[in-house]
């Protein structure tokens, strides 16, 4: 399968000038500045194959924005090589931003004051669709998203939910091969995400289009993306399938037992002498955690042994989530490889 | 061409969004009308004690004001500029404006215009006429092709320069008070050069050009052959200009830094 992106040695610093404290130092500063170099992408190389959706994720400052600014050619990278969709973002960039669909979940791309249809027909023209393919394709996005009923009101009386999936539809009216989402769902009711990752599922399916995602709900990722893009300071940390991730850092899993009974620490420890565990009291007296590894034959033979010996109210798997492990790479500062 | 359908698309939707707030377009009109009155007033009140200027009579001078307020009328309409370096460059609206495959001024140009101020060129026109009638001047055939070319050339000389001021924000996006004090230095355009000092007048002819909105375009209707050169020099200047703008603005593109986050 051909890339859709190429990214090579990906490079953008930002030179911003730090001011001196003080009058005196106001008065340096009109003489001789100080410039400190930011570097905002560092070096990353990546490629993205047609179809493929990708989940680019980073704390805040990671370099996410600026890199997707750089893919979808609003900046000029420092340094490196770009090419999407087989042309150079910056340098062709009005022949090329056809060919791309954006949706920044902070920034509207309609105006404010029309109706959404009146944005659709500017965006039409702007976009050059003709007719027959807009009449066809729109129809069916429209559907989907259930945004007939939104159609003649401006924008500014809809609502951040409807707002966004009109957004979507406005970033498709051209059709694009490759969508970049910037935050789509920063801010909506559960329903709507569903909608909107629904949404998202079937256009790739239908129409093959790639799709790079960014987001701080890692839901969005676990519902959508088998890759995803990891970023620190700038570099990426972790690129591969989010499957690999889970099962490199999420070792173990925790065993939580509701007891109706009082339970000692000496009692559930000799309960599970075979095994390795570690016991922790939970909220109340009643409540214990047994932490295991990851195993079949472990996690039956704890629970049976203590099911065996004490009556219980209640009981739970805990899975260590996306989440928490994306927090302890941060915490580590890279990806171990497993 | 593209762009010409585009426009067109740009202003029937401006017309109707418009339509729906008529009394802000009244307003408008309203209060352009009054600041023209008062200019023209101020025209008036100086004359009032003499009638010569420098050579140039209090109808002549009335002449080149109502000149004057149609390569700018046409200007204020299609190219407002003034405020770009705070809201596309520092609220980030240009992210959105660079997502498009039109040029990126062209979409500025469009999404700000304010066809209001064309009414701006009747008063324009009612004046000249008027001015014109005065002095009895002659109208021959070709006059309204070169009336149209000089108008033009006028608008470009004031869309080049505010273009060009504008292009600053794509380096620095610092608050600067240079544009108000550029639609000052403007107002010097309307008056004929040769009452200012030399440096001045070389200043408002090849450095920041308003004469070229005013004056020198006018002197031609006006039959004063000495101005002819300068007269005829207006697209001349307007397209130079316009284009070096144009080009300062592509290369400030790729300057863009964006917006905070």
């Amino acid at each position: 399968m051909q890339n859709i992106i190429d990214v090579q040695g990906l490079k953008k610093e930002f030179k911003s000038f730090s001011s001196r404290s003080g009058l005196k130092g106001a008065f340096r500063d009109l003489f001789t500045r100080n410039y400190t170099i930011k570097t905002a992408v560092d070096d990353i190389s990546f490629t993205i194959k047609k179809g493929e959706m990708v989940g680019y994720i980073g704390e805040n400052g990671a370099g996410k924005s600026t890199s997707i600014k750089m893919l979808t050619g609003i900046l000029t990278p420092t340094d490196g090589k770009i090419v999407v969709n087989g042309m150079n973002p910056h340098k062709e960039r009005e022949k090329f931003v056809k060919t791309i669909g954006v949706v920044f979940g902070q920034r509207s791309q309609l105006w404010w004051d029309i109706a959404v249809q009146e944005s659709f027909r500017l965006l039409k023209k702007i976009y050059n669709v003709p007719d027959q393919q807009y009449e066809e394709h729109m129809k069916d996005v429209i559907e989907t998203l259930d945004i007939g009923p939104l159609l003649d009101k401006p924008v500014r009386k809809l609502s951040l939910g409807q707002r966004m999936r009109c957004e979507l539809a406005a970033a498709l009216i051209h059709n694009p091969p490759l969508l970049f989402l910037d935050e789509p769902t920063i801010g909506l009711d559960v329903l709507v995400k569903l909608r909107i990752r629904e949404f998202l599922k079937r256009i790739n399916e239908k129409y093959g289009t790639t799709i790079l995602l960014t987001t701080h709900d890692l839901s969005d990722i676990e519902a959508l993306c088998e890759r995803v893009v990891m970023l620190d300071e700038g570099k990426i940390i972790y690129d591969g399938p989010l499957k690999e991730l889970r099962e490199n850092w999420a070792e173990g899993k925790q065993i939580q037992f509701q007891f109706s009974e009082e339970a000692t620490l000496e009692e559930l420890q000799h309960l599970t002498q075979e095994h390795l565990v570690v016991w922790e009291k939970g909220e109340s007296d009643l409540v214990w955690v047994a932490s295991v590894e990851a195993d079949e034959t472990v996690i039956s033979g704890v629970i049976g042994k203590v099911t065996a010996a004490k009556k219980i109210a209640d009981l739970k798997i805990l899975e260590i989530s996306t989440e928490e492990i994306i927090r302890n790479i941060y915490v580590e500062g890279a990806v171990r490889h497993g | 061409m593209e762009y010409i359908s585009i426009f067109f698309q740009y202003v029937g939707q401006y017309l109707k969004t418009r339509l729906t707030y008529r009394a802000d377009m009244i307003v408008e009109i309203f209060s352009d009308l009054l600041f023209q009155a008062v200019n023209l007033v101020f025209i008036l009140v100086v004359f009032g004690h003499t009638n010569l200027l420098a050579g140039w009579s209090k109808d002549e001078m009335i002449f080149i004001y109502g000149f004057f307020l149609v390569p700018f009328s046409i200007f204020a309409s299609f190219f407002n500029i003034w405020d770009f370096t705070d809201r596309y460059i520092v609220k980030g609206e240009m992210d959105r404006i660079l997502t498009r495959p039109v040029h990126s001024l062209f979409q500025i140009v469009l999404e700000r215009m304010e066809l209001e101020s064309l009414f701006g060129v009747v008063t324009g026109l009612v004046v000249m006429f008027y001015a014109g009638d005065k002095l009895g001047l002659e109208i021959s055939w070709y006059d309204p092709f070169i009336f149209i070319l000089l108008v033009i050339g006028g608008a470009l000389v004031y869309a080049g320069i505010f273009i060009a001021l504008a292009t600053i924000g794509f380096w620095s996006d610092s608050r600067t008070d240079i544009m108000p004090m550029m639609y000052n230095i403007g107002n010097y355009g309307r008056y004929p050069v040769d009452i200012y000092n030399k440096v001045i007048k070389y200043v408002l002819t090849w450095i920041l050009p308003f004469a070229f909105v005013g004056v020198y375009p006018s002197s031609y209707f006006l039959e004063r052959e000495e101005w002819y050169t300068y007269a005829f020099l207006t697209p001349v200047v307007g397209i130079v200009f316009f284009l070096i703008a144009v080009t300062l603005w592509n290369v400030g593109v790729t300057k863009y830094r964006g917006a905070g986050n």
